[in-house]
């Protein structure tokens, strides 16, 4: 029995959302005694582990609370109760290119996306002509990335965060970007990362692409865990069962 | 105290990601614009020059220096650091809020989001310290080894800058009114500093009020030691030390219980 990567041991994630930003909201509420705050619970009690070398499908509808598990995972988050245990190095992958300078360069932002993904400046140096041979970006490389296309630039954020070298890799949807040859290879490189043992998390509403793609799904709703099966067929059709009662 | 010796540690640890967002503020500020680093100089130039028309021929504030210095180079000696400070508290203020896509995706210790602005601004800062050499120069104003107290003092300086820039970029995240506030402040503040006056001409039963203040007592220092006078006042600094070590403390502490939060906030 190996040890579980990933563990959520009843993890309840409550938002208390002051529901006002601004002082010009938040004085009056405070002397009519109105509430400050609004609790809104997105986990409750949610306990699984993931063990390495697993690539998990999360699925459930718009709102089940799918982002704020990968974002616990991510460490960005803290759950209100309850442990969230995470072991190995996470690459993210939501929102590609979240920490991109549309000033900056193609090379510059590389620098910059790397260190933000915790890799050294050496590091990033040796993985250099690797991230824009993936990102087939060579020509425009020392161009501000403002004038890239949308294509362009998601190419350039997903070569650097998958030579990173993570052990655990979060996906978020992220694939509906880019041409079909480049999705495809994309594909090939979780493939790559799936075979060497890379612990891979999956959000997609496309079910065909986390059968086909993934060792076990999970399945979530209103943050409870409602399915959990490998392989992930099970969870799938719990899941569409429920999309359209019949 | 042991907080930040931790946060030092992760700090260190991530450095490569300070020195990529410092080098992303400064790169990123002046790509787009023709006259590029020339702002960094022409504004607190441009500057310099009204209030010094305002404050010196018009007002006639004196300088009580001992030596015949121009009001305009009093004045900026001034001026740089403070502008400094307040720039920097600034754009710490909304370093948080800025960077939202960042906070809400990647882990990494967020204090460094702060730290590299403010260092982003120490860059601008020296730029503009070139006007300031120069025209020293070219007054040929006296100085002494006492310059080199500017050393200490701008640690000083930038350790209170650094306490409470943690504090507004945490709590502006929370409460976004906190940078029109901190505006509002800092244009109060700079009356009550010694910018654009020197500080003897403050009334005696009014002088605790700028001794409890760093920042008076800092330019205060900045003035006598670079324009030729003699050695700071140590117990003002060491007040001043200690105040300002009290605010990073401080600062540090509600940035930190504020943390686990942010992504929640933002």
């Amino acid at each position: 029995m190996t040890k579980p990567i990933i563990e959520f041991h009843s993890v309840t994630k409550n938002f208390t959302l002051t529901s006002q930003k601004t002082f010009k909201e938040f004085l009056p509420a405070l002397f009519m005694g109105e509430k400050t705050h609004d609790a809104f619970t997105a986990l409750s009690e949610l306990t699984f582990s993931i063990n390495p070398g697993e690539t998990v499908g999360i699925i459930g509808p718009n709102g089940s609370g799918k982002s704020t598990i990968l974002k616990l995972i991510a460490g960005v988050m803290s759950p209100t109760v309850g442990k969230v245990r995470v072991k190995g190095k996470v690459s993210p992958l939501i929102e590609l290119g979240a920490g991109f300078h549309p000033e900056l360069s193609g090379r510059e932002n590389v620098y910059l996306n790397g260190a933000i993904l915790g890799l050294s400046k050496k590091k990033i140096d040796g993985y250099f002509k690797q991230i824009v041979d993936f990102a087939e970006l060579w020509e425009f490389i020392d161009q501000p990335i403002k004038h890239y296309s949308s294509g362009m630039y998601m190419r350039l954020a997903f070569a650097v965060a998958v030579h990173v070298d993570p052990e655990i890799l979060i996906v978020d949807e992220i694939l509906a970007v880019g041409d079909t040859a480049f999705q495809e290879k994309c594909f090939k490189r979780m493939d790559e990362f799936k075979k060497n043992g890379v612990t891979i998390l999956f959000v997609s509403h496309s079910l065909d692409a986390i059968k086909a793609f993934c060792s076990r799904a999970i399945y979530i709703d209103h943050g409870r865990l409602v399915a959990d099966s490998t392989p992930p067929t099970t969870a799938c059709e719990h899941y569409l069962a429920s999309q359209n009662p019949s | 105290m042991s907080e930040i010796l931790k946060e030092i540690k992760a700090v260190f640890k991530w450095r490569q990601l300070l020195f990529q967002l410092v080098g992303r503020e400064v790169k990123a500020r002046y790509k787009q614009s023709i006259l590029g680093y020339f702002w960094v100089i022409l504004n607190p130039l441009a500057q310099m020059m009204v209030m010094s028309f305002a404050f010196s021929i018009i007002l006639r504030i004196p300088t009580n220096a001992t030596s015949n210095i121009p009001y305009s180079i009093f004045l900026f000696v001034a001026l740089l650091p403070w502008n400094l400070f307040s720039s920097s508290l600034m754009s710490a203020s909304n370093a948080l809020v800025g960077s939202a896509s960042l906070i809400t995706k990647v882990y990494f210790p967020r204090t460094i989001l702060v730290i590299a602005t403010v260092i982003a601004k120490i860059v601008d800062f020296l730029f503009a310290l070139i006007i300031l050499v120069g025209y020293m120069v070219a007054f040929q104003i006296p100085i002494n080894a006492n310059i080199l107290w500017v050393i200490p003092i701008f640690l000083i300086q930038q350790i209170f800058t650094l306490g409470l820039s943690f504090f507004f970029a945490a709590s502006n995240l929370i409460y976004r009114d906190i940078q029109y506030l901190l505006s509002l402040i800092l244009t109060l503040w700079m009356y009550l500093t010694p910018v654009i006056y020197p500080a003897d001409l403050v009334p005696d039963r009014y002088k605790i009020i700028f001794q409890l203040n760093p920042l008076s007592v800092i330019i205060n220092a900045y003035r006598q030691t670079v324009l030729g006078g003699g050695i700071p006042n140590y117990t003002s600094l060491y007040i001043a030390l200690g105040v300002s070590l009290i605010t990073l403390l401080l600062g540090l502490s509600y940035f930190k219980s504020r943390e686990k939060i942010f992504a929640d906030n933002i």
